[in-house]
């Protein structure tokens, strides 16, 4: 008889892989490929003289996925969902390339003088891209869809809660949400249960892009042909591989100057540079999937590079209610003992940029200063020594996690040095595979004292406010704050301006802000460490396309232009 | 040459005509018996090893974004708040309806359907990729055999070392650095990733099986000395035989069998295990979707995936079994 292997054998195999991938072990987990890409094989020459491509299709690379969930404005899952949705559908406002708040399907609103009640002008001949004529009344179908409990939206709660009889909706004791009503055919209202400065800014979001009601009830995947009151309608969806949209030519702003937009698939993004390479992308590169570190050399000369800081920071969270970190002094000591210019400079290469505070570069409100905790050893040590432990060696143990992504492991290993040399501290590394990272800190929300110690984290903004990084992150009963930092100064401050409606008290309501983050660094709710900076290659023959902080921006879409 | 290739190709037809009854029945009742406790076996682990894994399918939906009652209706609404056995005996009776349940991240998409659209793919990728390490590996492996402590022998062996040691994750940038090379260079050239033309298949196939010509060939090698030395190749050769008729017919059937033992359960994980290669060339095959799915926590499409490939093995084990017998007839069936 001939050796033979077991069937069992190889199942076996199968098995321990998955029992391995699915725990925190980081010596268990497999290295993603793209650790192992990048830099092996310098590319002879950057990308340069190649212009062409075919002359009526965009071809815009979506990267870190190898496919979508769905397009339904309603839920969008990911970031990749979202650029992909906001081609094809749009809502009442969008921003600008300033990240200023415009009007979109509405021409006109106002706020009433309570600040509570929107009213909506819905603009004239905006029409579905199938041609049929868009009514308030789609606009109150849109917003009751995404917040009914069938449509099981992922955030539909946290962005349109606050509108009056939302709950009651999303709960499923209602259908429709009583604030929002169709006064006429183009006259929309909504009404909250209380003021809301962010409030436009949360239109911007996906969720209430007006959706046609005949299409969605055409079917469960309605989303595949996808069309909507966007530039773009969905002509074909290959699953795993591309989207193709075409112009919408009942567009508002005029037919988009560009007839078609493929938006292939790329899991990598350094597939996605490849293909840039060989004259197959236009576009390349988001904010959550920048253009791989290793190439920039390659390419930063080149007019095709854009660079600009992201709406988004990187951040060490405490668990506030587990020592030592409950103890402000030893946050201090911890913040004030990291060198952030070295570690964004050196460390990572001017890839980022270091955080002196918790908004990040260019949102609102960023404009007034704060005093932030600069690096010092010696104060670090004062600090730690005013807790109690005038020697790094009586320091308890301490351990900080972080989930397996991106430059995460060169970030931690800095921070640990940094810790090791000014307070003689040796803090202990744990490595989570992403998902498990996040099952940890919903541990160390709901049950702290099982929780995490300290963590490395990271939020980017779903609406340039200062409240969507204060008030939802830090304030003691936001579902957010997984660290627990509590302050009832910074409470009452982030309260107050967040009920500042009206947009001529928007000094006061920065002012606010301003103070509440001061109060967050001086505190340690956060330990900022930098801000990504969003890296694309565009190719020159694009025309009429703006890099923002946000991600990229047509400003007016039928003067967009392939050369 | 061509002669002995209709044959083998006649051969099992012929054998399993001349099999008794119950000699058949002996073979595939035991086997169609471990089927199927392998297959329960492999649905409770994957069940059971999901949900106890840290990691929770609807956390990773909802992103950094935390509710209490939307994380209640959305676990209510996939079915995970019920008990887990419960949970596993619905999926077990949804299974015998041959119903895989719905993907979590994908909406409203069944498993069977992202099944069905990446298993042919991947089949395809996987299958041209065994063919051409066979064609290329087994010869490599028979003039290195044959032209043993020569030159050409020491090439062999150190390319094939080569291939067989270089993971495919280093060997990608590789292909692409040259094929970009080429691209600049003005001559016409691959694409480098992607799916979809007969040229999107090159690089993907090549990578694929550099690895296992570089097994295969070491196999064969080391298989043909072994049996070169027996003592019916020494008798085939004094009875004057042509040279090529005793490495065909005497020494290669036989230095054959240890490749089928290698090449039977590999071919399910060539196919399912391309995992690196079809993310990094955008391939939409079925290994790209079971990884994706794991990072997910998509229980419905790691279960799909890994009963699919636990009924790959144990079918490509089979046949292998059945090969067997019809290289080498004094293995019998059900041995």
């Amino acid at each position: 008889m001939p050796p033979r292997r077991s069937p069992t054998l190889g199942i076996l195999v199968l098995l321990v892989a998955l029992l391995l991938a699915a725990c925190g072990n980081p010596g268990a987990v497999q290295p993603t490929p793209a650790d192992g890409v990048g830099p092996t094989v310098a590319a002879p020459s950057p990308v340069s003289g190649q212009n062409s491509g075919p002359p009526d299709t965009l071809r815009w690379s979506i990267e870190g996925v190898s496919d979508l969930p769905s397009l339904d404005p309603a839920k969008p899952q990911d970031s990749q969902s979202i650029t992909v949705i906001t081609l094809v559908f749009s809502g009442l406002i969008r921003l600008d390339d300033k990240l200023e708040v415009q009007t979109d399907g509405a021409s006109t609103y106002s706020v009433s003088a309570d600040g509570t009640v929107y009213t909506f002008t819905v603009r004239e001949g905006l029409t579905f891209a199938d041609g049929t004529p868009v009514k308030a009344g789609d606009f109150v179908y849109t917003i009751n869809r995404a917040l009914s409990p069938q449509t099981a939206s992922y955030g539909a709660s946290g962005r349109l809660g606050r509108i009056v009889g939302a709950k009651d909706v999303l709960e499923g004791r209602a259908k429709e949400a009583s604030g929002v009503k169709a006064l006429d055919d183009t006259t929309l209202q909504i009404t909250l249960e209380a003021p809301l400065a962010y409030f436009l800014s949360q239109l911007s979001y996906p969720d209430t892009f007006v959706v046609p009601q005949k299409l969605v009830e055409s079917g469960p995947n309605w989303s595949e042909q996808a069309y909507g009151t966007g530039p773009y309608k969905v002509k074909e969806w290959k699953h795993g591989q591309s989207i193709l949209l075409t112009a919408n030519e009942h567009y508002w702003q005029g037919q988009p100057g560009i007839p078609n937009i493929l938006l292939p698939f790329n899991k990598d993004s350094e597939t996605a540079y490849q293909l840039y390479q060989t004259g197959e992308l236009d576009i390349m590169g988001s904010q959550q999937n920048s253009l791989p570190a290793a190439h920039i050399s390659e390419v930063q000369s080149l007019p095709d590079f854009k660079t600009a800081a992201s709406l988004a920071t990187r951040y060490v969270g405490f668990n506030d209610k587990k020592p030592p970190f409950d103890n402000v002094d030893v946050r201090r000591a911890f913040a004030l003992a990291v060198d952030k210019q070295t570690l964004a400079n050196q460390v990572l290469a001017g890839t980022v940029l270091p955080a002196d505070r918790i908004l990040p570069t260019g949102l609102l409100g960023t404009q007034l200063p704060i005093k932030p905790l600069a690096f010092n050893a010696d104060a670090a040590k004062q600090a730690l020594a005013k807790a109690g432990f005038s020697d790094g060696k009586s320091f308890p143990q301490v351990t900080l996690a972080y989930g397996q992504e991106g430059d995460n492991e060169i970030v931690v290993q800095a921070l640990q040095s940094f810790w090791q040399q000014n307070l003689g501290v040796k803090v202990n590394l744990q490595a989570f595979e992403l998902a498990t990272f996040s099952d940890n800190l919903n541990t160390t929300y709901y049950t702290p004292t099982e929780g995490l110690q300290f963590y490395l984290s990271i939020w980017g903004a779903d609406y340039p406010d200062p409240q969507n990084f204060l008030s939802q992150q830090l304030r003691t009963d936001t579902p957010n704050n997984n660290g627990h930092f509590s302050d009832a100064q910074f409470d009452q401050l982030v309260n107050e301006a967040d009920r500042l409606g009206d947009r001529t008290q928007v000094e006061r309501r920065l002012q606010l802000y301003n103070q509440a983050e001061q109060i967050a660094i001086d505190k340690v709710g956060w330990l900022p460490l930098f801000f990504p900076k969003l890296n694309l290659l565009v190719r020159p023959r694009v025309e009429g396309i703006v890099v923002t902080p946000n991600a990229l921006v047509v400003p007016d879409w039928s003067k967009l232009r392939l050369k | 040459m061509l002669r002995f290739f209709v044959r083998r190709a006649v051969r099992p037809v012929f054998v399993l005509f001349s099999l008794t009854f119950l000699t058949l029945l002996r073979f595939f009742v035991p086997r169609a018996v471990s089927l199927v406790f392998v297959l329960f076996s492999l649905t409770f682990l994957t069940f059971m090893i999901g949900r106890l894994a840290p990691g929770d399918p609807i956390l990773v939906l909802m992103g950094a974004r935390r509710d209490a009652a939307t994380y209640a209706r959305l676990t209510h609404l996939y079915g995970l708040d019920r008990p887990v056995l419960e949970q596993y005996l619905a999926y077990v009776v949804g299974l015998l309806h041959g119903d895989f349940g719905l993907s979590f991240r994908y909406g409203s998409r069944p498993v069977a359907e992202l099944i069905n659209q990446g298993a042919p793919i991947s089949i395809q990728v996987g299958g041209l990729a065994l063919l051409l390490s066979l064609v290329l590996g087994v010869p490599m492996g028979m003039l290195a055999a044959l032209r043993q402590n020569t030159l050409i022998d020491r090439g062999i062996v150190g390319l094939t070392l080569v291939f067989y040691s270089v993971p495919s994750f280093v060997l990608i940038p590789l292909a692409w650095g040259i094929n970009l090379a080429i691209y600049r260079a003005g001559y016409p050239s691959l694409p480098q990733a992607g799916w979809g033309t007969p040229e999107h298949v090159v690089l993907p196939v090549v990578v694929l099986a550099a690895a296992n010509i570089g097994y295969i060939a070491r196999l064969t090698r080391s298989s043909m000395l072994e049996v070169l030395r027996d003592d019916y190749v020494r008798t085939a050769r004094a009875k004057g035989l042509a040279a090529h008729t005793v490495v065909l017919r005497h020494v290669l059937r036989n230095a054959l069998l240890p490749i089928l033992t290698y090449v039977g359960p590999s071919t399910a994980f060539l196919v399912t295990g391309a995992f690196v290669v079809e993310n990094l060339f955008n391939i939409p095959g079925i290994g790209r979707i079971s990884i994706e799915a794991i990072g997910q926590r998509d229980y419905p499409v790691i279960q799909g995936t890994t009963v699919i490939l636990g009924v790959a093995v144990v079918l490509m084990n089979l046949v292998t079994d059945v090969l067997y017998h019809v290289f080498d007839p004094r293995i019998k069936l059900g041995q």
